[in-house]
């Protein structure tokens, strides 16, 4: 084995240690301007990054403000639903009940007055007293007992379904005109349930 | 409402049409309402259209379908037809008469109220310049809506207007106050599934609970379509003039309406406009559109859309040009767009909100909002222009600055006007997104907004 001259070592040995150095100092000036490179490319995504997150938010905020306004529209309608047919069934209740009082209430007494403002308002209507009068059987006799005040009237022999009161018609049969306790209510019936309504406490 | 009237007459004369001549009558009153009953104890409802000589003309809005002239009587009310409101309409959906149409009952009316309604003291009107925003952009940037005015949309058959109505009724609503805003929505003619359509919509979006519903579909009696717009606009009225809240009508299809009439009048032989429909229709139709207005010392208003499709697409057919002439504006849907997918399709070039300038600024919308809307229109107009010259030249032919338009042009339609159905944008994204728009162009060719503004908002790519 050839032995190497002690300079030539130590040259040698001063070379690699030079280029150990150079290499060391290329890294380390590479790995820091990545570092700062890094740093400066982290800094910019930030903004972007926040941007990003904020839009992420608001969408979020909207999409759930939109299901929070599904939700509550909803049963905020169910509920209103809910209540109106309650309110509905009572007032039904309570026209039952009142329609069953009428059709049950006393032919005697007032009763023949009711008969003959009807006649009235009926006969002035139709502008004419020459009609015939239908009624239900129950009132049949107050009604027969008013007709001489209405000359030309005549009571009809057919009997009609009504809770009571009468319906004229003129004598050549172009002209009709209902005015049962039925016909009087059903033309109420919207203003009545309003009143029944308000009796519960519901106002508009 | 008494207790008065309700003789029934049963000398018919003749059926004509949706007509019913009643003879022998003595104390009809024009409009009068009337219960037409059939041999089978139907009853439909109809109004009186002309009086004298011991007749009644009956326009029965169900139709004469099945009628004979023996064994159908006619009942004259004794009152003119009125529609039952109070508050609890809100959330409910009826039919094109008024009747309740989802199974429930009857609304407790706190009034019953003429449908043909009360005309406005022009004195008591108020100027309207308040800002609706419609989260579509199209329309808050560039065809602001304001509360009190009529702006049509004029459309064509088969597009897309009324997906827009009815996102129009779901995202409406006030900024920058915190009054009571209500939608009315009247469907006339429709098809079934565009009806389900409207009703799904707003149930699903929640915004129902604030909604009144009108429902007229195409299989419902023509003549039904003459009442739908008026129960809808009395609905409106009392919510915004006794209740005090903002009321946005939307109306579709007033072509519809418009044939209904032509109905109508070709029954009564009377003597026919253009294309048939009669001499009256611009007064008509003033009497449904003039009932928006916001009222001097009241606090609601009634603004109202009236949406129509024009016959062939032709904006001088008599409906959108008399329709034109009454309103303050319109909104045209465009058929290039609508083929290009685009939606909203809405050709900003034929449109207009001429109230606009009174609702937008500092204190409505934002400072900078006439005059970057100004931009925008003028940078698009020309982009328009470009794309024609393109079209002949070729892009090679094109200048720099013209390719910058060539490009503004296609980011405007593809991110400006293009908005997904159920995108609700605020005033604020919009502006932002005409900011975007106009800076694609470079400064010295904005030209049509202050130097404070620019240098504000501008951001150049």
């Amino acid at each position: 084995m050839n032995e190497r001259h002690p300079l030539a070592n130590s040259a040698l040995e001063q070379t690699i240690d030079k280029i150990l150095n150079q290499t060391e100092k290329e890294i380390s000036s590479n790995i820091e301007s990545a570092l700062t490179d890094s740093y400066q490319t982290l800094d910019d995504s930030v903004p972007k990054l926040e941007q990003e997150y904020d839009k992420i938010v608001a969408d979020g905020k909207k999409e759930a403000d939109k299901i929070e306004k599904q939700i509550m529209g909803s049963s905020d309608i169910e509920a209103r639903n809910k209540h109106l047919m309650a309110l509905e069934e009572a007032v039904d209740k309570v026209f039952t009940q009142a329609l069953d009082q009428i059709a049950n209430t006393d032919r005697s007494g007032d009763y023949s007055n009711l008969i003959k403002s009807l006649l009235d308002e009926s006969t002035k209507i139709l502008g004419t007293t020459e009609v015939v009068v239908f009624t239900n059987a129950k009132d049949k006799d107050a009604v027969q007992s008013a007709l001489p005040n209405y000359p030309g009237s005549e009571l009809s022999s057919e009997t009609i379904d009504c809770l009571g009161g009468v319906k004229i018609q003129s004598k050549d049969g172009t002209m009709t005109f209902d005015n049962t306790i039925d016909a009087r209510i059903e033309r109420l019936k919207p203003l009545i349930r309003k009143e029944i309504a308000a009796k519960f406490g519901v106002s508009n | 409402m008494s207790a008065e009237g309700g003789v029934q007459y049963s000398k018919i004369a003749e059926i004509k049409g949706p007509l019913v001549i009643v003879d022998d009558v003595d104390n009809a009153a024009f409009d009068e309402l009337v219960e037409v009953e059939t041999k089978d104890g139907e009853r439909r409802l109809g109004k009186v259209l002309e009086v004298g000589n011991g007749k009644a003309i009956v326009q029965v809005f169900e139709g004469t379908t099945g009628l004979s002239i023996s064994g159908t009587n006619a009942k004259f009310v004794g009152k003119v037809m009125e529609m039952p409101v109070s508050k609890e309409v809100l959330g409910r959906v009826f039919d094109g008469l008024g009747r309740p149409k989802d199974g429930l009952p009857d609304p407790i009316a706190d009034k019953f109220i003429d449908i043909n309604g009360e005309p406005m003291n022009p004195e008591q009107r108020e100027y309207p310049k308040d800002f609706i925003q419609t989260g579509v952009s199209v329309i808050d940037g560039l065809m602001t809506l304001v509360r009190g005015q009529k702006l049509p949309i004029f459309s064509g058959s088969g597009m897309s207007h009324n997906l827009l109505a009815a996102q129009i009724a779901r995202q409406a609503s006030v900024v920058g106050t915190d009054d009571d805003f209500a939608v009315v929505f009247a469907a006339i003619g429709v098809q079934y599934s565009e009806a389900e359509y409207f009703r799904r919509s707003l149930e699903e979006s929640g915004a129902l609970k604030r909604s009144v519903l009108f429902l007229n579909t195409a299989d419902d009696p023509a003549i039904e379509r003459i009442i739908t717009p008026r129960v809808a606009l009395t609905v409106a009225e009392y919510l915004a003039f006794e209740l005090g809240m903002h009321v946005l009508v939307v109306i579709t299809d007033m072509t519809n309406y418009a044939e209904a009439l032509r109905e109508i009048s070709a029954a009564r032989e009377e003597v026919p406009g253009r294309k048939g429909y009669p001499g009256y229709l611009y007064t008509d139709l003033s009497t449904l559109y003039e009932r928006a207005g916001k009222l001097n010392g009241k606090k609601g208003s009634v603004t109202q859309v009236p949406i129509l499709s024009m016959p062939s697409d032709d904006i001088t057919h008599p409906i959108p040009d008399l329709t034109g002439y009454i309103t303050e504006g319109q909104i045209v849907v465009g058929r290039d767009l609508f083929r290009q997918g685009v939606y909203p399709p809405i050709n900003i070039l034929m449109s207009l909100s001429r109230l606009m300038k009174d609702g937008i600024g500092e204190g409505s919308t934002r400072e900078d909002h006439g005059e970057i809307s100004n931009q925008v229109y003028d940078a698009y107009s020309r982009a328009q222009e470009v794309r024609a010259l393109a079209g002949i030249v070729g892009k090679a032919g094109l200048t720099e600055i013209d390719l910058k338009y060539l490009d503004l042009g296609d980011t405007f339609e593809k991110e400006f006007l293009t908005q997904a159905t159920d995108e609700n944008r605020t005033i604020e994204e919009t502006l932002t997104l005409m900011w975007k728009i106009v800076s694609k162009l470079p400064k010295n060719e904005i030209t049509k907004i202050k130097d404070k503004y620019v240098e504000q908002y501008y951001k150049e790519e």
